[in-house]
């Protein structure tokens, strides 16, 4: 406790607070799963949050934790809205890829088609395949209609 | 009361203002009543305008207010009240009263009931502030006001093409006309004493002086074009007769009091000044000689009664400016009282004929072809004898009004000729030749009035009905000029008491008017109390003149015995002369085909250029503005457009990017 | 020592991006090769240590034992999410990095909030986590998740922006303490004479108490105020601070993660989609 948070101490803080929201911009522009978008605006809150608390301590008030608080609050909120937002674009379109919602560009643009071929291929898994396979049973249930499967 | 009114003159225009701004406000609610606040203000303006013109002594300037000040020009709105603003304000507001009581039985039915009441109000309201308004700014702007209502109410009829045409026709000639008189206000400002526009400041004798011969002369001709085109002269009569696609009051209105007296009015106002050149003088009786006789000999062929009536109109105006041009020298006094007498009395006869031929016209179901009804007396004796009275004041019998104005015009022309001897050139051989064209005309004017009376009300009685070989086929449509309302009256019946009567108390005025004002010199004494006229030297001769009275007399009974031997009974001489000389029967037919050669003069070359300029317009102008357009069209597409991929990762590292710009720009600037 | 400082930034931003770049899924169509990846993470590790010499280590050697431990594992869990080809591992790694930040929360003194940040991200990590194996590739490794979008702009992108606030950070000197807290002290005493006049009060022991209360003040850390603050210590007195100067914030805050339910469910209830041409009408 008799720690005292210097000017050093807050640098210290700031710096992880910006190296994890650059980590986080990196992977929000670069990655193109909606869910690994998600959790990397979540990482830049993140930095945000550590940034706020660093500069509250060491300026001795309570304002950066409340700030905090405010920011969880909207994380929360917005982690809400972006998972039910992720679901209702996955039942359009039955992919995560966010490269396929481009119909805002301009019109006369051409649009983005991402080759699968040009994917990294997956390592060879040595030995027999993991995952376990069920073999389907009962009575298959009626398909709701809204959902486009594009297999 | 006359002293209060005489102080604030402003009340007379107002009123029918009021009337006017209360038909066209209120006209939702009060709809067929519409005419109740217009008539109620132009009848007040009336009653006070008779104030003034009995109260009158001398003249009186009533308190100016405040209009235009700015640097080297000062214009009060200021009117003034003297011995020729009173005779025009109770002339203009009488017969505007009596039209718009005609009018109010006349319109009755019209969808545009309030708007035409609306428009009517202003109309008489401009013209009373045109003959109120005491220096030539107020009064151009009043002028313009005139012009306006003018175009709204020939036009009134809008969905008309015929009506729309003439509207923009008569609107347009006057504006040929307006340029003059704006010129010539602005070259009057810049010689003018203290660039003082007032009548007084401008007709004073020692700043006239100043002015010199050149810029006098310019200027009163300027003045005077304007007045051609104001009152229909040779050469810009053209829209006048084309004015009777107008409803019949209107034209009443038109022809009477307000729209053409403004430029007889405006040259008598100008008379010091016009009194000083015997060159435009001399221009100003020539043109009018002209005109009388050209609008009289196309007045003898027309088959319709209005237009007969409008050319009776250009011709008799053609008159006035026969007078006031016959001012020379001592002369100016005489000649000009004589013209605004004959502007008098041929305000009431003509607003009587006007009218009478609405009723005729509004009788007969829209119909105002002479060759489809005749012998009308029987059934509308009414208007008959009115019509009787008003063609008789027209044609100058004695003792009707017509005769006594008429008489004096052409007295000042005879006199004119002695007076002018002194001067060098051709003015007496000028004057004397004008005189007697002038009495040839007087003999025209009776004939094709006789010619035009006998047709309509005497001969066999006859009705016009849709199988006329003159009717139009696509008159149908147009029945009876917008009275589509259902209230299919029958042909042929008198009038109603609330038209008849303003008709009955005008041909009182025509029979009795003249023999009243003229010989008893009331008139004349009243009028030349007008500052500017008064001043001139040498008073008028009064004197009779019995000689011409009744050369022209003679003339005129001849001319309408004639008459009634070609229409007044079964005839065919008409047709037989019309085939004798049918080139000439022709021309006359076709108005000289005044119309064409203007079609072909003006504006052939006007649409040429019409034409070229729209070329340009599109070829040039708008392959310019295209092109200019297409630089940022092109940046865009090739420059820009990329960037709108549709993206969102892209658009977020264009954002993260541009973070990262600006924060390194600020670091820089905060560090360096 | 200030141009040492600024080479091992550079050295930092350069092989941290090098190293990243090679650890992000590419676009060749192929196996990527085990040395690429080793490459990669041998860079981003130099690049971490490097970045953690930046750092000024605390007098207290346990803190500083901590801090080092906390910050080098939240960059690293930050990385990993940010490169890992399967989604539930770039979850659980954010896990990771919520914990890890979490720990420096409770080094700088905020308890509550590193509390609360498990409680709330534990709950988001796990419902992202039956997401992404609810919506997860049979293959569990789609397509998209090995083609990063430009990877190599999106790496320039972000340390350049790390760059900039890595610069400002380590060029910035310390500023000197001012006496603001000197006159804050004066104020406060006005204010205290104010309040006994006002009320009348004569200090006794019993209201004592109540003046003190009144006075001290709600936004001052427990550390920056040591000498008994009658509010209590850390969590209580985030929320003294919380519901005296904030109290509307929190009001908004519970009204927005009302209404943010209330969107959430507007959104996720299923109804077909209206696509143009479709004749259909949604049903009601």
């Amino acid at each position: 406790m008799s720690d005292p948070f210097t000017f050093q101490m807050l640098v210290n803080y700031l710096i992880i607070g910006a190296g994890l929201m650059a980590l986080g911009t990196l992977g929000f522009l670069s990655r193109r799963n909606m869910i690994v978008m998600f959790l990397s605006a979540e990482m830049m809150l993140q930095g945000t949050a550590l940034t706020l608390v660093a500069f509250g301590r060491y300026h001795g008030n309570w304002t950066g934790q409340i700030f905090t608080i405010v920011i969880l609050t909207v994380a929360a909120c917005e982690a809400s809205i972006a998972l039910a937002l992720i679901l209702i674009l996955f039942n359009r379109k039955s992919s995560l890829d966010v490269t396929l919602w481009n119909e805002i560009r301009e019109p006369g643009q051409p649009a983005i088609v991402e080759d699968p071929a040009e994917a990294e291929a997956t390592e060879p898994v040595p030995g027999v395949e993991s995952y376990p396979v069920l073999t389907p049973a009962g009575i298959e249930p009626e398909h709701q209609t809204w959902t486009v499967h594009r297999d | 009361m006359t002293e209060f009114l005489i102080h604030n003159a402003w009340i007379v225009p107002i009123l029918p203002l009021i009337g006017g701004i209360c038909a066209a406000v209120g006209g939702r609610w009060l709809k067929g009543n519409s005419h109740f606040p217009v008539v109620a203000g132009i009848g007040l303006a009336f009653v006070a305008s008779l104030f003034l013109l009995l109260g009158e002594a001398g003249h009186a300037q009533p308190t100016p207010l405040g209009w235009i000040e700015v640097a080297g020009l000062t214009i009060p709105f200021q009117f003034r009240v003297d011995g020729l603003t009173t005779m025009m304000l109770s002339m203009v507001t009488f017969v505007a009263s009596l039209v718009a009581i005609f009018a109010s039985g006349y319109m009755a039915g019209d969808p545009g009931y309030p708007r035409f009441f609306a428009v009517f109000g202003m109309f008489v309201s401009s013209m009373a502030g045109l003959v109120l308004s005491s220096n030539f700014a107020l009064t151009y702007v009043f002028w313009e006001g005139v012009g306006v209502c003018s175009y709204l109410l020939v036009g009134f009829w809008h969905s008309k093409p015929s009506a729309a045409a003439a509207a923009k026709k008569a609107f347009l000639v006057n504006r040929v006309g307006d340029f003059g008189f704006a010129i010539g206000l602005f070259w009057l400002w810049s010689v003018t004493k203290n660039h003082d526009l007032s009548y007084d400041a401008v007709f004073d004798a020692t700043n006239l002086a100043t002015i010199g011969h050149g810029a006098l002369l310019g200027i009163t001709l300027l003045f005077f074009w304007a007045a051609t085109a104001k009152s229909a002269q040779v050469p810009l009569y053209v829209w006048l007769p084309d004015a009777m696609e107008g409803p019949t009051p209107v034209s009443a209105l038109i022809h009477a009091a307000t729209m053409v007296t403004a430029g007889v009015y405006l040259i008598a106002r100008s008379t010091p000044m016009v009194v000083l050149v015997p060159e435009v003088q001399a221009t100003v009786s020539v043109i009018g000689c002209i005109t009388a006789l050209l609008a009289a000999l196309i007045a003898l062929t027309q088959n319709d009664l209005k237009r007969v009536m409008a050319y009776s109109t250009v011709s008799q105006l053609g008159y006035m400016f026969m007078g006031l041009g016959a001012g020379i020298g001592g002369l100016a006094s005489f000649a000009v009282v004589g013209a605004m007498f004959h502007l008098f009395t041929h305000a009431f006869f003509k607003a009587l004929l006007f009218l009478a031929s609405g009723s005729v016209m509004h009788s007969m179901g829209g119909v105002i072809d002479m060759r489809r009804f005749s012998g009308l007396r029987k059934k509308m004796p009414i208007t008959c004898i009115t019509f009787a009275i008003g063609a008789a004041a027209l044609m100058g019998i004695f003792p009707f009004a017509g005769f006594w104005s008429k008489d004096e015009i052409l007295a000042a022309l005879k006199l004119a000729s002695h007076e002018s001897e002194g001067l060098k050139g051709f003015y007496p051989e000028i004057y004397i030749a004008v005189y007697w064209t002038a009495i040839v005309t007087a003999a025209l004017t009776a004939f094709y009035t006789g010619r035009a009376f006998f047709m309509t009300f005497w001969g066999e009685e006859k009705l016009p009905s849709p199988h006329d070989p003159e009717a139009d086929p696509a008159e149908d449509a147009a029945h009876g000029h917008g009275h589509d309302d259902g209230h299919a009256h029958e042909i042929g019946h008198e009038s109603p008491p609330l038209m008849w009567i303003p008709l009955a108390i005008l041909a009182v005025c025509a029979f009795g008017i003249g023999g009243l004002l003229g010989p008893t010199g009331l008139f004349a004494h009243h009028v030349e109390h007008t500052p500017g006229l008064a001043e001139i030297e040498g008073a008028a001769h009064h004197e009779f003149d019995y000689a011409t009275a009744i050369i022209s007399s003679a003339g005129a009974l001849i001319a309408l015995a004639v008459s009634y031997l070609f229409y007044g009974r079964k005839s065919t001489i008409p047709a037989q002369l019309a085939e004798r000389f049918r080139p000439a029967y022709l021309a006359s037919l076709n108005k000289f085909y005044v119309d064409e050669i203007y079609a072909m003069v003006i504006l052939g070359p006007l649409k040429f250029l019409v034409a070229t300029a729209a070329f340009f317009d599109t070829v040039v102008v708008d392959n310019l503005v295209l092109a200019a357009a297409w630089i940022p069209r092109l940046f865009g597409r090739y420059v820009l457009a990329p960037f709108q991929n549709g993206l969102v990762q892209f658009y977020a590292a264009v954002t993260a990017l541009s973070v990262a710009g600006l924060l390194f720009v600020f670091m820089w600037l905060s560090l360096s | 020592m200030y141009t040492f400082e600024i080479v091992r930034a550079i050295a930092v931003i350069v092989l941290g991006a090098t190293g990243t770049w090679l650890l992000l899924p590419h676009r060749h169509g192929r196996v990527k090769p085990a040395a690429s990846n080793l490459a990669g993470a041998a860079l981003s590790l130099i690049a971490l240590i490097l970045l953690a010499t930046l750092w000024r280590a605390p007098s207290n050697l346990l803190n500083g034992v901590f801090f080092y431990a906390f910050g080098i594992a939240a960059l690293a869990g930050g990385v990993l999410t940010v490169t890992s080809r399967n989604p539930i591992y770039s979850a659980l790694w954010f896990a990771a990095v919520v914990l890890a930040t979490s720990g420096l929360f409770l080094l700088s003194g905020a308890q509550f909030l590193a509390a609360g940040t498990i409680i709330v991200y534990a709950g988001a990590i796990i419902v992202t986590f039956l997401f992404v194996i609810m919506l997860a590739q049979r293959e569990g490794r789609a397509t998209y998740d090995r083609m990063a979008r430009s990877p190599g702009r999106a790496t320039l992108t972000c340390f350049l922006l790390f760059w900039t606030l890595l610069y400002a950070l380590i060029s910035v000197r310390s500023p000197h303490s001012d006496a603001a807290a000197e006159g804050d002290m004066q104020v406060r005493l006005v204010r205290a004479s104010q309040i006994l006049q006002s009320k009348q009060m004569v200090p006794t022991k019993g209201n004592a108490s109540v003046v003190v209360r009144a006075l001290s003040p709600t936004n001052k850390l427990p550390e920056a105020e040591p000498h008994a603050s009658a509010l209590g210590q850390h969590v209580a007195g985030l929320g003294g601070a919380l519901y005296t100067d904030h109290l509307i914030t929190v009001e908004l805050a519970g009204s927005l993660l009302f209404v943010a339910l209330i969107g959430a469910l507007m959104l996720a209830t299923p109804k077909p989609p209206v696509r143009p041409g479709s004749s259909s009408q949604p049903p009601v």
